[in-house]
């Protein structure tokens, strides 16, 4: 296999990790932004 | 719907650059394979800069209004400015070694960059030095400003005075961009997507600084 083509997958491969990563973090700050507001409301 | 819909865009686009860059691209003459690492390098080191700047707008913004949450917007964009600064550093580096032999050789490039990362680090060193939180939020903003007025001179003025290896950059004196139509495709395209991919990141950081903001409110409440 050309080399080329190694290095692409890895950058792919990175590329991919990234946005994976990046996805799970905003579910995770939207799950955490609804409980901050169900606290704050509770709070006033 | 909206965000899913840009997120396969900036996925597909972004994986499209990567091969693009690698398979579709043409090559420089000088730099045959080595031409790839243009697509990586320079969008990386442009986004420093970007970054920087928008941290120096929101220290500025902190100083005139003294609302605690431009402070943090500055801190997360000087940690993405600085996590940039490292990757535009470390491709920099690479590129160096298939050109000129070696990772290192303090060219006038190598060296700009390396106190430009310094004068940064200092930064969080800073904040990290200073417990009260409008204190450190007040000096690390004048100190934000007066760092980013050093950025030009480091990543502009600084190359052009002394001799250097480094390729001219793609605004250069002649004010035209050595790229076939190949190349300036999947360039552009890159400067773009590495630029959405920054916005994404600074946003996510923004939110996360905002609900820090928040739980110490919360937490004080209590």
């Amino acid at each position: 296999m050309n080399p080329v083509y190694v290095v692409m997958i890895i950058n792919l491969i990175i590329w991919a990790g990234i946005f994976g990563y990046m996805l799970n973090l905003s579910k995770h700050m939207s799950a955490l932004r609804k409980k901050l507001n169900k606290l704050s409301d509770n709070e006033h | 719907m909206v965000k899913k819909i840009w997120n396969t865009i900036l996925f597909v686009w972004m994986s499209g650059v990567i091969v693009g860059a690698f398979i579709w691209a043409t090559q420089q003459k000088a730099l045959k394979e080595y031409t790839r690492i243009i697509y990586f390098h320079v969008p990386v080191s442009w986004i420093t800069v970007l970054a920087f700047l928008i941290a120096a707008v929101y220290s500025f913004l902190y100083l005139k209004k003294r609302l605690l949450k431009y402070d943090a917007y500055a801190e997360a964009a000087n940690q993405l400015g600085f996590l940039f600064a490292v990757l535009a550093t470390v491709t920099g580096s690479i590129w160096a070694k298939v050109s000129w032999g070696t990772f290192w050789n303090w060219d006038p490039r190598e060296t700009s960059i390396f106190i430009l990362l310094l004068i940064y680090a200092a930064y969080f060193a800073l904040r990290s030095a200073i417990e009260e939180q409008d204190r450190r939020a007040i000096l690390s903003s004048v100190y934000a400003i007066l760092a980013f007025v050093t950025v030009p001179f480091f990543v502009f003025i600084v190359p052009r005075i002394y001799f250097s290896l480094h390729p001219d950059p793609v605004i250069n004196q002649t004010g035209e961009v050595n790229m076939d139509f190949k190349q300036r495709v999947v360039f552009f395209s890159s400067l773009i997507t590495f630029t959405a991919v920054f916005v994404w990141m600074l946003k996510t950081k923004f939110e996360i600084a905002v609900m820090r903001l928040r739980i110490k409110k919360l937490e004080r409440e209590k």
